[in-house]
């Protein structure tokens, strides 16, 4: 059974041409294991993780997604509700990372984002080991994101577990500000902050009351 | 609205089952209501129909502006007339029985068995209702819906029947021939010259004829009637009347051609007789047989005799032998003579009958016979007479007869046996005239009979009139003509005839079974078999045009289904033929739909048939698809009309099944079901598959945020709303068209084009999964709306919307079963999503329920806020969880199990167990989740307790000693409280409350005490404190449980720590270091050796020495000693604190030194008591010892003994020091600022500490 404190759920989508190493990201991270003779993706697949920031937990809901143009229609239905987008390329496949383009915008279109800068996207370069066969600069990933109003960014190996946990990290950190940056514009009360709250100046007024007495 | 909702109540009160039960229930309810929807649904459609009659009217006119322009086509609106009868009766039948039931009864009905709300329903105006049930009920509801789709049919059919006139004005231009027939009736040149298409040497014969000669031919035979029956009947002038009628000559012509024919001469007749055979004659010979012949000759000339052949030893002879006898005038009275004799052999005769076979030629013949017979009565032989039979001619009918005569013998009473005859007339006329003037009367005669009788010429069954029959009948025997050749002449007159005037096939059939086996047997002349096969090609292609528009007469199935047994009868007897050579019996030019495309003659009758049947059904598909003029150009409108379509295709096959594949199969072994559907399928994926891939690609998507709760049914969410339900409408149909197919084509249905159907839908399904959620949301939304919070029954602990959500979750699950979606990988990608949806359902309906109940409980007056625990708040929590238990087996349910064996032997079993292993995680998450919802929950309803406990606890601590009534008002909140979760929810629940309430009420404490440690309040408050709180912790109804929660735990002790004396807690700082040092293996101060025990009120110590003490001057080494104390220190604070002798400059000193300190029994008796030993280092100046560390030795391991401390064992303690200043016990000292004691010890504290 799960703590009676909840964990905060955030629902995250791996997006990518086939083969650059969605599965494999996601297993490394999960279960820190590596498949070299990793099949593709039918459809989706999905775990879930816990992991802590700043001393909360989050639980992550990672739907992995099949990169495989024929997996279109299936793959589609599980943007909607998202909060968290990873679109992920290798560095040594060049087309993979100029799809990275066509992956946003079917995630914007399916998940049915309005204002899409305010949505946490962090593009991630995979199989940073094999760094010969390299097709895509950091520079290139740097100018991409910038031309695109995206901050955060990393590179990564399933392979070695390099950058793994901290790509998952960037991920929710940066959810995280746009959350906050959302909450000062909405005041949108969480439930634990507002009950805190009332608690204070209720038992202020009984000590209060009882100091009299 | 208040009925509504009483009677919802009473099915709830009557829901006595638990889940499952109650699932079937529903089902239950939802298959009777379905009933009810289809019902009201087809009663619109009725009343739809009669709102139109204006359509209805304009269409009758039509038909008979059609009769006016074209006498042919009466038939048509004949038909018209008659479905028009045939319809009004099936509307008001079908009307009374929906009006004899009230409106208001069947709305009741509705209310008794509701499956959610109706209310929840109308949210989306049923839609899952529509199709979600269609799975179970699909018997029920095809067979309404059938119906209603017959009824649609017949509506349509009866607009595909004024189309059908174009069909029949373009075949008549086919066959000009028709035409030219009745515009040159009066001069009657023969149009079978016309159609012959080679003209041989008859055409000779044909050309010398002419309507003239053929009525004076006929006068004449009027003149010279034979036969018994007919001046009996018939008068000549009434013959001749008719023939003049007939052939519409005028009466001078008559006179002039009646004169020719009285001066002609009278006809030179025939007798005909067939001697067949003869039964039981009279034994002649002594070997008790005969060997029988027949001597035949007329009365009127009894020299012109004519024998047949001797049978031989028998008394049952069989002749078929056949004689012609000239009759040489009219004489009426003449008679037929039979004599049988028995023959007796004779040299002569013998000789004579050997040269039978040496004879050829009739004239020989009948010489040599003459012979015989002349022997036969001269009585030169000893043949003997057996019996004579006499037929008086006049006896005998111009059609001629057949008859047993008994044979008589003079003087002789007994019977002599019988003897079959068959004796007819003819005329020595030429078999080719003869045959060919009776076609020709033929159809003048028919076409006379047809214009002057009332009957449509369908109708006529072959029964000429009397008059038109005894012309015929005359002509026959006149003429000699065979039965065979008068049906091939009938049969060649009447397939004429039929190309103006459709006849019934019937006739045609009828006399095929008369033609079919001389034909066979090559017992028809080359001529007559030329003349009927051109007359089959002329009746095929009407056989066929009845084939093809087999659906034009759906208003009279009785009467089509005859036409069609007939005409395939008439295909049946011709498919037995051989045809001759080089017979194109399916000429192009008229068979245009045919599509044969071999070189040469055709005479693929199969071939033919299924190209009928084909051509057949796409003329009428065409006719719907060009008149669906009011065509809506929407993706809906053009999806609904694909519905609809097929709805028809479906019906028309249906039908076809019901009727006329049978009759196919046996008449002509041909499968029409099959031939239609494997047409329809075809056109079906040629006109869908665009669209319907087209439109899936550009379905809009449904705009909605799957996490906010407020659904909005925006315009711009209507129109994939719609899109997406017409979509799955059409998917459904075409589902149930390709189940039609299996069952059809078992064999074939898998190369079907169609069998892939879902193909082109598949862009459409996460549409539909989309829509469900969609829906579902609403729903749910509705559902919590509606729910007045109360029990659904006594017997379970949730509420309606509990229910209803559940019910959803049902539906959303037939939704799936019903797509019975054929793709492995996609079904499992579905799937997925399904349960992902399900569980965003559940959370929306956790937030809803939340939302709902908040508020609910909230009382506030002057004096205070309160919150109280209801039971819609239970009844909230019960719900979620009620529906969090019901997701595993709901999964369940989804056939997973299925598609992931499938995926197994698709791919491989590690993506399967991959499949396996997602579908597994998503429904724990979805579990996990929801629990998660509910324990928010249960945190809301314990914060909103929380403020009402703290003032509990607080007042507790102020008041505690004296009387209060708040108090106990307040132990009462919370014991109602905990009593009404603890009763309301289940156990898993109330503990997870609990515990929720331990960490909430040792936050709360925390923070109360933090509050008044700050404020210097006294002991005795958090003494009081914690009285209260054990107090409340006991109107708990599991109280053994708080041991597990750690805050809750902490915090008590925290109060216990803060409710002591300074006294008392100093002996806790003792006692908390002793525990510690005890887990000490190793000290870095050293360690002592002692030996203590008890002896009465005594303790005896001997302190034995030290070890590897720490250095503590700058020669590294110490001078020590130990000194005693016994603690706590204010109950022993009149004993001594004995030391031991300084021990210089070792580190490892041997003290060996005893002590006794003597102490009361009380004193003994302490529990916590401790022996410190604290080990100093002495200062030089003795002023200022230094402290090494110190050990403590607890009473409870102290022996009580008699035994000298001698004989114990050593007892070694490590040396330690106080390390923390965090403690609760120093933080609690520290906060008794005011108090001289706590400062003292605090400031000592820190000193050992810090040396
Ligand atoms: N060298 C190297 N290879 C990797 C790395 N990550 C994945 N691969 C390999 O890349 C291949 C594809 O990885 P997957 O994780 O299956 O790719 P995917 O993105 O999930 O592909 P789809 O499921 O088809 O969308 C596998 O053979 C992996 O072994 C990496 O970091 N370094
Ligand atoms: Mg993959």
């Amino acid at each position: 059974m799960r703590s009676n404190h909840k964990n905060t759920l955030l629902k995250v989508v791996i997006l990518g041409d086939g083969g650059v190493g969605k599965s494999c990201l996601m297993n490394r991270f999960v279960s820190n294991q590596f498949d070299e003779h990793s099949f593709h993706t039918i459809g989706v697949e999905f775990l879930n993780k816990d992991i802590d920031i700043n001393g909360d937990t989050y639980t992550l809901q990672i739907w992995d997604t099949a990169g495989q143009e024929r997996f279109k229609t299936l793959r589609t239905p599980f943007y909607r509700g998202s909060d968290i987008c990873m679109l992920t390329y290798a560095i040594n496949d060049k087309s993979s990372f100029k799809n990275l383009q066509m992956w946003k915008n079917e995630f914007l279109y399916y998940a049915d984002i309005k204002e899409n800068n305010q949505f946490p996207f962090i593009v991630i370069g995979n199989k940073s080991d094999i760094t010969s066969e390299r097709e895509v600069s950091q520079l290139e990933l740097e100018t991409w994101c910038n031309e695109n109003g995206i901050t955060s960014s990393i590179e990564t190996s399933a392979k070695n577990a390099s950058n793994v946990q901290e790509a998952f990290i960037l991920a929710v950190e940066h959810w995280l500000r746009i959350e906050k940056r959302a909450d000062k514009n909405e005041t949108v009360y969480n439930d634990t902050v507002d009950l805190t709250k009332k608690q204070g100046e209720k038992s202020s007024c009984c000590i209060g009351s009882s100091d009299e007495n | 609205m208040y009925e509504l909702l009483r009677g919802l109540e009473m099915h709830r009160i009557t829901e006595k089952e638990k889940c499952d039960k109650c699932f079937l229930q529903r089902s239950n309810a939802l298959r009777r209501r379905k009933k009810a929807f289809v019902r009201s649904g087809s009663v619109k459609r009725i009343n739809s129909v009669r709102k139109n009659p204006k359509k209805h009217q304009e269409k009758t006119k039509k038909n008979i502006l059609v009769k006016e322009k074209n006498e042919d086509f009466r038939y048509i609106q004949l038909e018209t007339k008659k479905q028009k009868q045939h319809k009004n009766p099936l509307i008001i039948p079908n009307k009374s029985k929906y009006a004899t039931i009230p409106w208001i009864l069947r709305w009741k009905f509705r209310r008794v068995h509701p499956t959610c709300d109706i209310r929840i329903q109308q949210v989306d105006g049923g839609f899952f209702e529509k199709f979600g049930s269609l799975f179970r009920e699909q018997v029920e509801l095809t067979e309404t819906k059938e119906k209603l789709e017959k009824e649609k049919c017949a509506k349509l059919a009866a607009e595909v029947i004024p189309s059908k006139l174009d069909y029949e004005q373009e075949e008549n231009e086919i066959l000009p021939t028709v035409e030219s027939d009745s515009e040159n009736e009066g001069s009657m040149v023969s149009s079978d010259s016309d159609l012959e298409e080679n003209k041989d040497k008859n055409d000779l014969i044909f050309t010398a004829l002419n309507i003239e000669e053929l009525y004076a031919e006929i006068l004449y035979e009027i003149l010279h009637n034979v036969g018994c029956d007919v001046s009996y009947e018939i008068g000549q002038t009434t013959l001749f009347s008719y023939a003049q009628d007939a052939f519409k000559i005028s009466n001078d012509k008559h006179n002039h051609l009646l004169d020719m024919a009285e001066r002609k001469e009278p006809p030179e007749l025939l007798l005909n007789v067939e001697i067949i055979e003869a039964k039981d004659l009279r034994s002649k010979d002594s070997n008790g047989m005969s060997d029988p012949f027949v001597t035949l000759y007329l009365n009127s000339n009894n020299t012109h005799r004519y024998n047949t052949s001797v049978k031989q030893t028998t008394l049952n002879p069989t002749w078929e032998e056949h004689f012609a006898l000239p009759i040489a005038d009219q004489n009426s009275e003449d008679m037929l003579i039979l004599e049988v004799w028995d023959f007796d052999p004779a040299e002569t005769v013998k000789e004579k009958f050997g040269k039978l076979f040496e004879v050829k030629g009739v004239k020989g013949m009948r010489k040599l016979v003459k012979e015989i017979a002349l022997t036969a009565t001269n009585g030169q032989h000893e043949n003997e007479l057996i019996g004579i039979a006499k037929i008086p001619l006049k006896t005998v009918p111009a059609s001629g007869m057949t008859m047993w005569y008994s044979l008589d013998k003079k003087n002789k009473v007994s019977r002599q046996g019988v003897l079959k005859v068959r004796v007819s007339f003819s005329s020595e006329k030429n078999n080719q005239v003869a045959e060919q003037e009776l076609r020709h009367m033929l159809r003048i005669i028919l076409l006379h009979e047809l214009e002057t009788s009332k009957v449509a010429p369908y109708w006529w069954c072959g029964m000429f009139s009397p008059q038109a029959n005894c012309l015929l009948t005359q002509h026959i025997a006149q003429s000699g003509l065979t039965p065979t050749e008068v049906s091939v002449c009938q049969y060649c007159v009447f397939a004429l005839i039929h190309q103006s005037h459709a006849l019934s096939f019937a006739l045609f059939s009828k006399l095929l079974a008369g033609i079919v086996k001389p034909l066979q047997n090559n017992q028809i002349c080359e001529d007559d078999v030329k003349l009927f096969w051109n007359a089959t090609k002329k009746l095929l292609p009407s056989c066929f045009s009845i084939i093809r528009k087999i659906r034009k007469k759906t208003s009279n199935e009785k009467a089509t289904m005859k036409q069609v047994t007939e005409v395939l009868k008439i295909l049946n007897y011709i498919l037995q033929l051989d045809l001759p050579p080089n017979t194109d019996l399916f000429p192009l030019n008229i068979y245009k739909w045919k599509t044969y495309t071999g070189d040469g003659p055709n005479c693929d009758i199969f071939g033919t048939i299924n190209d009928a049947v084909v051509q057949g059904a796409s003329d009428w598909m065409n006719y719907i698809l060009e008149n669906n003029n009011s065509r809506d150009e929407s993706d809906v409108g053009r999806l609904t009309y694909y519905i609809q379509l097929i709805q028809l295709i479906k019906t028309d096959i249906q039908k076809s099944i019901e009727y006329y594949d049978k009759l196919f199969q046996e008449t002509v072994n041909f499968q029409y079901a099959k031939s239609l559907y494997i047409f329809y399928q075809a056109k079906v994926s040629t006109l869908c598959e665009p669209e319907v891939t087209n439109i899936c690609k550009n379905l809009k998507r449904l705009t909605f945020n799957g996490k906010t709760s407020t659904l909005m049914t925006t315009e711009d969410s209507k129109e994939p709303l719609s899109a997406g339900t017409s979509l799955f409408e059409l998917y459904l149909a075409v589902q149930r068209f390709v189940v039609l197919g299996t069952g059809l084509c078992p064999a074939d249905c898998d190369n079907f084009h169609i069998k892939n159907f879902h193909q082109w839908f598949h862009g459409g399904v996460a549409q539909w999964l989309d829509i469900a959620v969609y829906k579902a949301l609403q729903r749910i939304e509705k559902a919590v709306e509606l729910d007045k919070l109360t029990q659904v029954d006594n017997t379970v602990k949730y509420s309606s919307s509990a229910v209803d959500t559940l019910s959803i979750f049902y539906q959303v699950k037939v939704f799936w079963q019903q797509l019975n979606w054929p793709d492995v990988e996609s079904s499992y990608t579905f799937i997925a999503k399904i349960i992902d949806d399900i569980c965003r359902c559940s959370v929306f309906y956790a937030d809803q329920m939340s939302a709902k109940v908040d508020g609910m409980g909230d009382h506030e007056n002057v004096y205070e806020k309160k919150f109280e625990v209801t039971n819609e708040w239970c009844l909230a929590i019960n719900n979620i969880d009620y529906v969090r238990e019901t997701l595993e087996p709901f999964t369940q349910d989804l056939g997973m199990t299925d598609i992931i064996a499938k995926i197994t032997d698709l791919k491989s079993p590690v993506d399967a167990q991959r499949c396996q292993h997602t579908l597994d995680n998503v429904i724990a998450n979805a579990i996990d989740t929801v629990r998660n919802k509910i324990i928010e929950l249960l945190e809301i309803v314990v914060n909103k307790m929380a403020p009402s406990m703290k003032r509990l606890l607080i007042e507790g601590a102020e008041l505690c000693n004296q009387d209060s009534n708040s108090i106990d008002r307040l132990m009462m909140y919370v014991d109602n409280n905990l009593s009404t979760l603890h009763r309301e929810l289940n156990e898993e629940n109330f503990n997870r409350t609990l515990s929720i309430v331990w960490e909430m009420l040792g936050a709360t404490l925390e923070e109360i005490i933090q509050c008044n440690l700050d404020k210097r309040r006294p002991p005795s408050f958090f003494d009081n404190l914690h009285k209260t709180l054990n107090l409340m912790l006991g109107s708990f109804k599991s109280p053994n449980d708080c041991s597990n929660c750690d805050a809750l735990s902490r915090t008590e002790r925290l109060l216990k720590i803060n409710g002591l004396e300074t006294n008392d807690l100093i002996h806790e700082v003792h006692l908390e270091m002793a525990r510690n040092f005890a887990k000490e293996k190793e000290s870095s101060y050293g360690e002592i050796s002692v030996k203590v025990k008890f002896e009465g009120s005594a303790i005896k110590v001997e302190v034995m020495n030290a070890r590897n003490l720490i250095a503590m001057d700058s020669n590294g080494s110490c001078d020590s000693f130990v000194r005693i104390h016994v603690l706590p220190e204010h109950k022993f604070s009149a004993i001594d604190k004995p030391k031991t002798k300084t021990h210089n400059k070792t580190q490892f000193p041997l003290y060996d030194e005893a002590f006794v300190i003597n102490i009361t029994h009380e004193q003994k008796a302490i529990k916590d008591g401790l022996i410190l030993f604290s080990v100093k280092d002495k200062d030089l100046l003795g002023y200022n010892n230094q402290y090494i560390g110190e050990a403590f030795l607890p009473f409870s391991e102290i022996p009580e003994t008699n035994k000298p401390l001698s004989s114990l064992p050593q007892v070694h303690l490590q040396l330690g020091r106080p390390t923390s200043l965090s403690s609760d016990c120093i933080r609690a000292l520290e906060h008794r600022q005011g108090d001289k004691l706590a400062k003292e010890f605090l400031k000592k504290y820190k000193q050992r500490m810090g040396s």
